[in-house]
């Protein structure tokens, strides 16, 4: 699967708050069987809060650098995630330096939360060590709603 | 026990168990190759394993180490700490104890290793029996 789990950035405050969605899909090939029936895996839940982090500190660092997770205080899975639903991301940075940055967070389905996160300790690194900045510029651009790139 | 298949990018199984004895322990080896299609984007100047799906790994041995006939589900995590990256050609083993458990739970703690580096570790694991939300729910 390409791991691009957001699919728009709905706001973004710069070294403060991001909120994003993703949409999900019986087409995506990582649902898990449960007696229930399919269910999100939680470390892609996981991961999209994730991503919603990286996102805030690549806009916030006019895409110098980018968050590497280190550790996670506490995820706590409330509700599994079923195929079709809307996940909304927000994330918040509670605290954050020239290494490294500290942000808790949650994911919601219909104003339900579905994942609460405390203590996301995230490394950061050049941005270009792992990606082309012009192509997260021209990524972040179309995910805040932004048409094609001249 | 032998490796199980029908594996899906995300949806981690092991390619040997080594050692399973429900409700104490089980050890896994989970094969990183270059051919997982999310190193195309994870990411495109340096293939990494995403930490989450170490942290898939580590449930899912969990789940097989909290045995029995149950349904596990992964309810939470705490103090994971992802120590150095994962990336393709690695031999990822991992071993999953059982800590605690409870009538409806089951906690885990987890460690994951290259050779003999700990690239990461989960402190708690825990699973939540999954007869027990539907109690809670119906």
């Amino acid at each position: 699967m390409r791991f691009h789990l957001i699919d728009r950035i709905e706001t973004c405050a710069p070294n403060e708050r991001i909120t994003a969605r993703k949409v999900t899909s019986v087409d995506e090939t990582y649902w898990q069987s449960t007696g229930d029936g399919p269910a999100m895996p939680f470390g892609l839940a996981l991961e999209a809060l994730c991503q919603a982090a990286t996102w805030l500190i690549m806009i916030s660092t006019d895409h110098r650098l980018r968050a590497a997770l280190l550790a996670v205080g506490e995820a706590t899975s409330l509700r599994p995630v079923q195929p079709g639903e809307v996940l909304h991301m927000e994330a918040r940075i509670e605290s954050m330096n020239e290494d490294a940055a500290v942000l808790d967070g949650t994911v919601t389905v219909d104003g339900e939360k579905v994942l609460e996160v405390s203590g996301l300790l995230c490394a950061l690194i050049d941005a270009e060590r792992l990606d082309d900045p012009a192509n997260t510029r021209r990524m972040a651009h179309q995910l805040q709603g932004g048409g094609p790139v001249g | 026990m032998t490796a199980t298949t029908g594996a899906t990018d995300t949806a981690p199984v092991f390619d040997r168990i080594e050692e399973l004895v429900p409700g104490d322990r089980a050890v896994a080896v989970r094969n990183i190759p270059n051919t997982l299609t999310f190193f195309d984007t994870h990411f495109p100047r340096h293939p990494i394993l995403p930490g989450v799906l170490l942290l898939e790994s580590m449930a899912a041995l969990a789940k097989a180490a909290a045995g029995g006939e149950r349904a596990w589900r992964l309810e939470s995590v705490r103090a994971v700490r992802f120590k150095h990256f994962v990336g393709p050609g690695d031999q990822v083993r991992i071993t999953a104890e059982v800590t605690k458990t409870t009538e409806q739970t089951t906690e885990v703690r987890a460690t994951a290793r290259v050779g003999d580096r700990v690239v990461a570790t989960a402190r708690t694991l825990t699973l939540a029996a999954a007869d027990r939300a539907g109690k809670d729910t119906a």
